[in-house]
């Protein structure tokens, strides 16, 4: 009896992993068939395998152009959204300044009230009058912007955490403030700041609306507008749509399939605090 | 000691420039939104002064309306639909022994995957002819049960709907789990001993104990769901005829398609103050319901 409703446990579980993973299987399958074989036979292997479809995509479709694109402003707004991140929270957590920090950290708090989304019609109109429209900048910055919130209140989450001692010793031995920062705290806090690192770029290599909204011309899209854009143009040629999808797709699968207990962590601590 | 870390220079050299970026681009903005949705603007011209006008149109706003009720199934739908299959997934998973760590990993993986994605792989999933849905049914000689999902009013919601579920379930069943795991193994027992095995211990013991997380697990839905957005505006763009519309697609429309940007503005107010409400709304009915302790 036991043993009988644990067979159906994996059984039931497995058809759910199923629908999970087909769709992606089918779409990775059909990557490397041409236009004809992805109709005709939508559910048989390649009938040989051929990359013609990423190298068109490659070619034609300048997909390269939109990969670095996306890897170019992922990375600067991250980065840049991690130093101020992680200043502000060291400021307001470790340093001696109580009031002014409880009044920061309760404005930071306002965010979780409302949604970037929502926000999208106002920031529009301020990039157009700030000048940054269509430029990288109409992206790296609001970016930034909107990623300070979440990893403030992980990173201070974890600093508050930090014995007082370590400080003190520090100051024995001379150091000043930033030394501090950058000789004891910032060693120990690395796997947060990878954490955060981590999910904050995939929350910008993933991100569409402003993306799609804030640039216009066709050289500097990012990989996810490339994408949406081929498939409303090229409704038909699935070889080369499948083989963009892919190309997209896979460097997040296989950040997540090797920091999947980061990421999941992160992820969960991020969104139960919210 | 207290000198080094009362040091005005370095803590204003931290706080300033993230409070800067944070106030100019979020606060301002929401500020800016209110401002802007009492007014009636094109966007180019100087804004004029309204009152409440564009709520008031809103109101008479049949298309407006219909975006409003798709947004209502959508919280309906997270609500009846996907919550009770994430508890269910979840105590199945939690109850594995083997394999539990490659079941948690798959089932989150759609969540760490770009909607614009997501919506593209399910356009294939939808497509009429070469579209896996379609063809399981004729598979099965179902041919009258085929339907052009997304081109079709009856279904293009329904088809958006299954699609969100399908990225959302695994990341919430991962929360669910991690709470079901810090029940401490001595409940779980006593429970075993008193008889309460199988789905019986997950109605008498589990269910009860995670009730906070399955009532955050609610709350993220239903704000997600008032806020969708992307996925709308990849699979449908709103349409066939405006029949899976939904108040962000509305919004978005106003102002790009028809430069209406006071409306527009008034729109994305709305659904602010209908998150508020639901949250509210959601705060008061399980009040009684606090903390779990063990």
């Amino acid at each position: 009896m036991r043993k009988a409703t644990g067979i159906l446990r994996h059984v039931i579980l497995l058809g759910y992993l199923a629908i999970i993973l087909y769709p992606l299987l089918f779409i990775f399958n059909s990557s490397f068939k041409n236009n004809s074989e992805v109709v005709l036979h939508p559910w048989a292997l390649p009938e040989k395998f051929q990359m013609g479809n990423y190298i068109d995509a490659f070619g034609n479709s300048h997909i390269g152009k939109y990969f670095m694109n996306s890897l170019y402003i992922s990375t600067i707004a991250t980065v840049a959204g991690i130093i101020l991140a992680t200043a502000i929270a060291y400021a307001i957590t470790r340093m001696r300044f109580p009031r002014i920090s409880k009044l920061v950290y309760g404005g930071l708090l306002l965010s979780l009230l409302i949604s970037p989304a929502s926000l999208l019609i106002p920031l529009y109109i301020m990039i157009r009058s700030l000048g940054i429209y269509n430029t990288p900048f109409a992206l790296i910055v609001p970016y930034t912007a909107f990623s300070i919130p979440i990893s403030v209140f992980v990173m201070a989450a974890f600093l508050k955490s930090i014995p007082r001692e370590l400080e003190e010793a520090g100051v024995m031995d001379g150091l000043s403030v930033f030394g501090l920062l950058g000789r004891i705290i910032m060693p120990l806090t690395l796997p947060t700041l990878v954490t955060v690192f981590i999910l904050n770029f995939m929350g910008h290599w993933n991100e569409f609306i402003m993306a799609n909204l804030f640039l216009s011309s066709q050289d500097l899209r990012t990989l996810p507008v490339a994408v949406v854009a081929f498939m409303d143009k090229f409704q038909m040629n699935y070889g080369a749509l499948t083989a963009s999808v892919m190309i997209s797709a896979l460097p997040v699968i296989i950040v997540y399939t090797v920091l999947q207990k980061q990421i999941i962590q992160g992820v969960a601590a991020g969104s139960v605090k919210g | 000691m207290n000198k080094v870390l009362r040091n005005p220079y370095a803590y204003v050299l931290f706080v300033v420039p993230a409070m800067a970026l944070y106030l100019t681009f979020y606060i301002v903005p929401m500020l800016n939104s209110l401002k802007y949705a009492v007014t009636s603007w094109n966007g180019i011209n100087e804004a004029t002064f309204n009152g409440l006008d564009n709520f008031v149109k809103a109101f008479h706003d049949e298309k407006f309306w219909i975006a409003f009720k798709n947004n209502i199934y959508f919280v309906l739908f997270s609500v009846f639909v996907q919550i009770p299959v994430i508890i269910f997934f979840s105590i199945l998973i939690s109850g594995a022994k083997r394999f539990l760590g490659f079941y948690k990993t798959t089932v989150f993986l759609p969540s760490v995957l770009s909607t614009a994605i997501i919506g593209v792989i399910w356009q294939f999933i939808y497509h009429p002819d070469a579209g896996l849905v379609n063809q399981l049914l004729r598979m099965f000689g179902l041919e009258s049960w085929t339907h052009g999902w997304l081109g079709e009013e009856g279904y293009s919601m329904l088809a958006i709907l299954v699609t969100n579920g399908w990225q959302w379930t695994g990341f919430y069943i991962v929360l669910v789990l991690a709470a079901i795991f810090a029940i401490p193994k001595e409940m779980q027992e006593a429970g075993e001993m008193d008889g309460a095995i199988g789905w019986r211990k997950a109605r008498y013991i589990t269910i009860p104990l995670i009730r906070p997380v399955i009532l955050v697990v609610m709350m993220l839905s239903i704000t997600g769901a008032m806020k969708a957005l992307d996925i709308v505006f990849i699979m449908t763009k709103g349409g066939p005829f405006g029949s899976s519309e939904v108040m962000a697609t509305y919004m978005y429309k106003q102002a790009y398609s028809m430069s209406l940007f006071g409306y527009a503005n008034a729109i994305s107010v709305i659904i602010f103050l209908f998150t508020v409400v639901l949250t509210v709304i959601f705060h008061f009915l399980t009040r009684r319901t606090e903390e779990v302790d063990y």
